[in-house]
């Protein structure tokens, strides 16, 4: 039903980790960490909220997998993921693992963040523009271009996670695209061989 | 006369879009092909759409700057944390579950090695990396020259330390600097060699490693970046400027710099390795 060549694998380990496998689940992690956290990264922008969200992703998944009966491990696993990015936007929530008191007792100002410039200074210029355009996209569009064109997912998968219709998923990701391509245009040196190209 | 309709309909946005992911079915992917092969206009919208997507999709793939995991035990009271509270604390839970009283000596090197997935459960149930976001990146990495050094060679580094995996003896954390003493301004040189990794990544994420400086229990998170893999052994480090790292006051005195390596085999082992660092008045 879904492209994805690791179908088979999921079974297999959707399988041990429903029988409280961590080994199994650890892998699925493993898997799904830098498509699910991108996923998010495109959608919240911060890299510690993205972070977050996909730690709860996978705490939620792994606690719920017993439940998961038909549907794709990938697409309920984005699905809950989709619903985390929704409740940031909705109450600006971060996720994360408090730990025990006792420890946290011990615990004294560590590690006091700093910018990294040389990070900052690589970052590409266009990569900036294209996050830019993605940040200023409604939710719904964002998510559904996010899924297509970052995660490289189908339609109808798409369409599974966000349990939308396909016409849905076909209309974000058209308006989406406009939109973006209507703010990449205002910068005239995106495009550059456009113009030449349709000139004749 | 461009207005005049060549095919029966004019392709939409949607069609044009769904187009380009071959998301239409064969009778309107036909009607579009044609239309577009004799229409410059819908061309021109179908190539920015494409230029568009393109622009998307080249995004780079950015590596997540914490390691997921799962509690041990299905969690039972988890609370929400505060903002910028989470990466910091799960080091320093490493950090006090290694033996933060080794921190407060400012003897020679020290280095532990233990499992965290069997008896320390408040541990295990913690995220056992921090967000690397957070922590003070290196001016430069480490020279690759500095790749074959390893513990038989420890002469050859003024302050190195290293521990062996108590079970695997061919696994060994090495850390070293350039130095053991640096004026407030100065620079100094680290390098980690996570020999018998069972990973190749030179992501310190993928490969558990997290560098501190601390003294009495308070400290700053180093960003290794991984330069060489050599015979399969991942190198990090870098050169840092101590005058830009955010000690509180006063900066000079006895520091330990340490690094902690959470085997990434899933194991939950980490094996740790301190030097003594004197940062000058
Ligand atoms: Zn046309």
């Amino acid at each position: 039903m879904f492209p994805s060549n690791s179908l088979n694998d999921d079974r297999d380990l959707v399988g041990r980790a429903r029988r409280g496998d961590r080994e199994a689940f650890t892998q699925l992690i493993v898997q799904y960490q830098v498509p699910l956290y991108n996923m998010a990264l495109r959608m919240v922008g911060k890299p510690d909220d993205a972070a977050d969200i996909a730690q709860e992703a996978f705490l939620r998944a792994w606690e719920k997998i017993r439940t998961l009966r038909e549907a794709p491990f990938k697409s309920w696993l984005f699905q809950i993921a989709a619903n985390l990015c929704y409740d940031h936007f909705r109450r600006g929530r971060r996720y994360g693992v408090m730990p025990d008191e006792e420890i946290t007792s011990n615990v004294v100002g560590l590690g006091i963040a700093t910018p990294d410039p040389q990070e900052r200074a690589e970052a590409n210029e266009r990569t900036r523009l294209v996050r830019d355009c993605i940040q200023a996209l409604d939710h719904d569009m964002r998510i559904a271009i996010v899924l297509r064109d970052v995660n490289g997912m189908a339609y109808e998968e798409i369409a599974a996670v966000l349990r939308v219709p396909l016409g849905t998923v076909k209309s974000r990701i058209a308006r989406a695209r406009a939109q973006v391509q209507e703010q990449l245009q205002r910068h005239p040196d995106f495009f550059p061989t456009t113009e030449d190209a349709h000139a004749e | 006369m461009p207005s005049e309709p060549r095919t029966p309909a004019e392709p939409t946005l949607e069609e044009l879009s769904a187009y380009l992911d071959h998301e239409l079915d064969s009778a309107a992917e036909a009607r579009v092909a044609d239309h577009v092969a004799g229409c410059d206009e819908c061309r021109a919208r179908l190539d920015g759409l494409r230029e568009t997507a393109h622009a998307i999709r080249a995004l780079p793939m950015e590596t997540p700057p914490r390691r997921f995991t799962i509690p041990e035990q299905r969690r039972r009271g988890w609370r929400w944390a505060p903002a910028g509270w989470i990466g910091s604390a799960a080091v320093a839970l490493l950090l006090i579950a290694v033996g933060i009283q080794n921190l407060h000596l400012p003897a020679g090197p020290t280095a532990t090695s233990g499992s965290f997935s069997t008896n320390s459960g408040g541990l295990a149930n913690a995220p056992a990396t921090r967000s690397e976001k957070g922590a003070v990146p290196p001016l430069s990495a480490p020279s690759p020259f500095t790749q074959q050094f390893d513990a038989q060679s420890a002469g050859a580094a003024t302050n190195a330390a290293t521990v062996v995996d108590s079970s695997n003896s061919a696994r060994r954390l090495v850390l070293d600097t350039d130095k053991t003493s640096y004026p407030a301004n100065g620079r100094m040189r680290v390098t980690v060699q996570l020999i018998g990794s069972p990973s190749t990544s030179l992501q310190s994420a993928d490969q558990g490693l997290t560098l501190t400086l601390v003294r009495n229990g308070q400290g700053v998170a180093l960003r290794p970046v991984g330069v060489e893999s050599f015979n399969g052994t991942p190198i990090f480090g870098g050169w840092y400027d101590l005058a830009s790292f955010p000690l509180s006051p006063p900066l000079a005195g006895d520091y330990r710099l340490q690094a902690t390596w959470l085997i990434p085999d899933g194991s939950g082992r980490v094996l740790q390795v301190s030097v003594p660092v004197r940062i000058a008045g």
